[in-house]
């Protein structure tokens, strides 16, 4: 437990680390990049530190699927 | 403390029991329309809202985000300790829970403190006034989480404490939200335009 939530935790900051840098870069990517890296660590916080991982399909489905909808539907939004 | 022992796979019980993960949905569903809504004006106003991003301090936003994830881990170590019936390293991880909340909240008011400095008050432009509205309604998350988990932590010193393990689950579901949407509003307030 101690050792995969450290290890959640350390992805969490170089990704939070990452997204910064990749800010700052100018490509067309660089929305879908930091979009993708924020998702992961949603997941990360939701699947290990709220321990969803252990709970029902049903929990898993509807964060998952609460995720894919704001993405997407950011993602549309901004072109 | 009471112990008892919930089956999570049972879709009744999630962790932290089903009356804190409504409210984490209400939560995010609230928040992600109102990022919608934001993100719907920045396209029509492009460069405005690139030139008043860019009037916000990133770096402060990394630390943020940094200070958040630090507190949601040792949250997460926490009831992991309690679960194993260690209170006192339960206690420990818990201070430091708040402690790196607290952090948050510091910087984050030196922050709120620059940009009324600079001018760049709740009505100063469109970009303004989402930033203003979604970061003050996190922050006021981030001080009713950090009022919980202080309880939790008086609740939990008492020798016949009646505080379960469900309560501090729910407790820490809290706090883990508040991370959740902050990770929704940093790469949209912060990065995106």
């Amino acid at each position: 437990m101690k050792l995969n939530t450290t290890i959640t935790w350390t992805l969490l900051i170089v990704l939070t680390i990452a997204s910064a840098l990749v800010s700052k870069m100018d490509s067309t990517y660089v929305v879908l990049i930091i979009l993708l890296f924020s998702s992961v660590k949603f997941l990360g916080i939701a699947f290990q530190f709220m321990e969803l991982k252990k709970a029902h399909v049903f929990w898993k489905g509807m964060i998952i699927g609460f995720l894919m909808i704001f993405v997407s539907t950011l993602l549309l939004i901004l072109g | 403390m009471k112990t008892v022992i919930i089956n999570y796979k049972n879709i009744y019980y999630p962790p932290g029991g089903i009356l804190i993960w409504i409210i984490i949905f209400l939560e995010l569903i609230t928040f992600s329309a109102a990022l919608l809504a934001m993100a719907y004006y920045g396209n029509q106003e492009l460069e405005l809202f690139h030139n008043s991003s860019l009037k916000l301090n990133k770096t402060f936003g990394m630390l943020n985000t940094i200070f958040l994830l630090t507190s949601g881990f040792f949250m997460a170590i926490s009831v992991a300790e309690l679960k194993k019936s260690d209170k006192e390293k339960f206690k420990k991880y818990l201070i430091l829970t708040l402690f790196f909340g607290i952090l948050f909240l510091g910087l984050k008011s030196f922050e709120y403190y620059e940009k009324i400095i600079d001018g760049f008050g709740i009505s100063y432009n469109i970009f303004f006034t989402f930033y203003w509205m979604l970061t003050l309604f996190h922050v006021i998350h981030v001080i009713v989480g950090l009022v919980i988990l202080t309880s939790v932590y008086i609740g939990i010193r008492k020798e016949n404490s009646n505080t379960s393990l469900e309560d501090v689950e729910a407790s820490a579901g809290f706090w883990h939200m508040c991370d959740l949407i902050w990770l929704l509003l940093f790469p949209v307030i912060y990065l995106l335009f």
